[in-house]
């Protein structure tokens, strides 16, 4: 289950802000928080394990607002790729499907069970056990490039979405208003203070 | 700083009712038929393309660039969001090999007119006179077939003409900048805090952002949000600074559409055109000189794809050395943790700099040096970061929720030249059916060491700061080299002038023709040698 986290900016959101943003900046922004786009690039049985990946990846509790998943999708619908692949990786569409697949396989092998079907931590020791063989290979790719591959898409997702920095205090956009108040300690009315720190 | 308008009025083209693109210099650019036979021909509109573009339209050239990306509106196709700015990137296959591969995307690759200064941070310091002649000076990297002093006044005048604000610079050759430095955040207190104890020099700058207005350029908000675009019209970027000026000196800018082959004629021996596609339609636009200013990746690859009968292993390649000797800078971030809040995500990330431990340190058992800079990471690179320490799950989370206490530091290592980290090109092909670039990569001893000596005295500064905690990352920063600069055809691709040795009218003027990259940004030396190579080329 997901760890619960002390809230360290209580009633801090990010996207309350969003009349104060440029109208193209609003429009990126604020479809995040709208439904998430159908699910086009991955079969049920890729998303499934999709889900289970992300959700210990992240830590995403059950309720968690962030559709981690149909974000990863879409980018890989959309051949939305960061620009380059390392050699020894397919496509990253590819590189995706063929990971779920031996996450679900390594499931079935050490637990008999689909990995989606599995308790957290038999997920974790699953994927624990993919970090932890670093460049040896794992079903024919790179481990330590999958690791990159499944934390870069989530990560972009999580940190991309106002509800990832509202747990981190980040205001995210700042145009047109800018910032005043700059300096250790020094915040705008729109930030503020961590209290769950130091 | 009279006469900056005088030569380049790009400033003074922009609206100044706070929207941030002359539609109508834009509608009313003059345009040429394929037929024609322009001038020049400029392929890729980045930071060497758009200062020849202007540079050669002020003459009274035909000139027309092309770019495989679009002619961006600030107000509309920007975003003050990271996530949402991933197409200012090259997002293009292309393949990475090596035994150090180096990820390509966000970190060092524009698309779109304006280039990569598009996203770039804005620092803009110059190379060191020893840059110049790293091999008899250090028996190391190449010698430049020309020295600092003749890129000295170009450097002036770009750094007038971005313009570049900051404090006195006493490194490499000293001089000062045309605009004051800017304020600093926490983010760059906590840098000055720790140099100053350990008695290190730091500086404001160099940044190519104006202190207050510039010609119809509003003065920076200090948003933070440089690598996704300046929306406010305060970072330089060529979009800006050059691009205006250039088209309203009757220069065409040909967006979206890219450039596939360069055509030489069999008999002459001289190009005659470039073969380029828009709309999905082949065209070709005739041309008395042709332009390469693709930049690292795309300029060997579209040499590389421009094979001929005369030419069977790509343009200008008789002596294999298309695509080798290509650079990057070792950039390893290391953060520190304070009790205070840093709040990094708050103004411009290019702050601070030291360049003390830039030069050779003959007490030291590597070569050259590197740069330490202030860098910003926003929310998803950040977490990058700390996922690269190995944290998943509740522990990531619990490490993030931490993002408001952190300062980061960035170097700068100069990272040696080698001949067989190079640009080739793979078997995959892009959408148009063209071979896509494949860059291989590899460290030397050296880099490595430098990139230890980097991370070492930054974790001392952060320490010396009050950090209670510092973490470091791996990176790359920075494209060089690819169809370098040198004194003959056996050693590289261009002369001191940017022409290449094979075909009398065909140019390079990007930063593919770097021979040394040391431990600077590149930007303001790639506009530099693009400005000093339109001279040349024009007399």
């Amino acid at each position: 289950m997901a760890a619960t986290r002390p809230d360290r900016f209580p009633g801090f959101d990010a996207a309350s802000q969003w009349r104060h943003w440029d109208a193209a900046t609003a429009g990126v922004v604020m479809k995040r928080l709208g439904p998430p786009p159908p699910i086009r690039y991955f079969t049920p049985d890729e998303q499934s394990t999709a889900v289970a990946l992300c959700d210990r990846l992240l830590d995403l509790e059950p309720d968690c607002p962030v559709p981690v998943v149909a974000m990863i999708d879409s980018r890989l619908a959309e051949a939305e790729t960061d620009g380059w692949r390392y050699e020894d990786m397919p496509e990253d569409g590819r590189a995706w499907s063929v990971s779920l697949a031996g996450l679900k396989s390594d499931a079935v092998e050490r637990f008999r069970i689909p990995f989606a079907e599995l308790d957290p931590p038999s997920q974790n020791s699953i994927i624990g056990a993919v970090r932890k063989l670093g460049s040896d290979a794992w079903h024919g790719l790179p481990a330590d490039h999958v690791w990159s591959l499944w934390t870069r898409y989530a990560c972009t997702a999580f940190y991309g979405h106002p509800f990832g920095w509202n747990e981190i205090g980040f205001p995210g956009p700042a145009y047109p208003s800018g910032y005043k108040n700059l300096g250790l300690d020094a915040r705008e009315p729109r930030e503020k203070a961590d209290e769950g720190g130091a | 700083m009279s006469g900056v308008r005088d030569r380049n009025a790009s400033a003074w083209l922009l609206p100044n009712d706070g929207t941030r693109t002359n539609h109508r210099l834009r509608r009313d650019m003059r345009r040429f038929e394929d037929a024609d036979e322009v001038d020049a021909v400029v392929v890729g509109c980045g930071a060497g393309g758009s200062v020849m573009l202007q540079r050669l339209a002020r003459r009274g050239w035909h000139v027309v660039g092309f770019d495989a990306g679009p002619f961006w509106d600030p107000d509309t196709d920007w975003v003050s969001d990271e996530a949402g700015s991933h197409h200012l990137y090259w997002t293009e296959p292309r393949v990475i090999s090596g035994s150090d591969p180096v990820p390509m995307g966000s970190n060092n690759s524009g698309r779109g007119v304006g280039g990569s200064m598009v996203h770039f941070a804005g620092y803009a310091p110059r190379l060191h006179p020893s840059d110049f002649r790293t091999l008899s000076q250090d028996g190391v990297g190449a010698d430049w077939p020309i020295r600092y002093e003749a890129l000295r006044p170009y450097y002036t005048e770009i750094e007038q003409e971005l313009p570049v604000a900051g404090d006195f610079w006493p490194w490499g050759d000293p001089h000062p900048y045309p605009h004051r430095p800017h304020r600093v955040s926490g983010n760059g207190d906590v840098f000055m805090r720790g140099a100053a104890k350990l008695g290190i020099t730091t500086k404001v700058g160099p940044v190519a952002i104006p202190n207050g207005r510039f010609g119809n350029r509003p003065h920076c908000i200090y948003r933070g949000f440089c690598l996704q675009g300046c929306k406010v019209n305060a970072k330089a970027s060529p979009l800006i600074t050059h691009v205006p000026d250039a088209l309203a000196h009757g220069a065409e800018i040909r967006a979206d559409c890219m450039v596939t082959r360069v055509e030489v004629d069999e008999h002459t021996g001289l190009a005659t055109g470039v073969h380029y596609l828009k709309d999905g339609r082949r065209r070709f636009q005739r041309a008395r000189i042709v332009i390469v200013a693709g930049y690292s990746i795309e300029t060997p690859r579209l040499l590389l794809n421009s094979a001929s009968k005369r030419f069977p292993e790509g343009l200008c390649n008789d002596f294999d050395q298309v695509g080798r000797y290509l650079m990057v800078q070792g950039a390893p971030q290391t953060a520190g943790r304070f009790d205070e809040e840093v709040r990094m995500y708050k103004a411009p990330p290019p702050e601070v700099v030291s360049e003390d431990f830039y030069e050779t340190d003959p007490g030291k058992p590597y070569r050259r040096g590197f740069a330490i800079q202030n860098v910003s990471p926003l929310p998803i690179t950040w977490a990058e970061h700390v996922a690269a320490q190995g944290h998943w799950g509740a522990d990531l989370r619990e490490r993030m929720s931490d993002y408001v206490h952190w300062a980061c530091l960035g170097a700068l290592c100069e990272f040696l030249s080698g001949a067989d980290n190079r640009v080739t090109l793979s078997r995959q092909t892009d959408r148009n059916g063209l071979p896509v670039a494949d860059f291989s990569y590899s460290q030397t001893d050296n880099d490595k060491m430098l990139m230890k000596a980097a991370r070492g005295v930054m974790e001392e500064i952060l320490h010396a700061a009050g950090a209670d905690d510092v973490i470091t990352i791996g990176r790359y920063a920075h494209l060089v080299g690819g169809a370098r600069m040198a004194a003959d055809e056996r050693h590289g691709v261009v002369d001191s002038d940017c022409r290449t040795f094979a075909v009398r009218n065909l140019y390079i003027a990007d930063g593919s023709v770097l021979p040394t990259q040391g431990s600077a940004n590149p930007a303001l030396t790639i506009m530099a040698v693009a400005a000093r190579a339109a001279d040349r080329l024009t007399g």
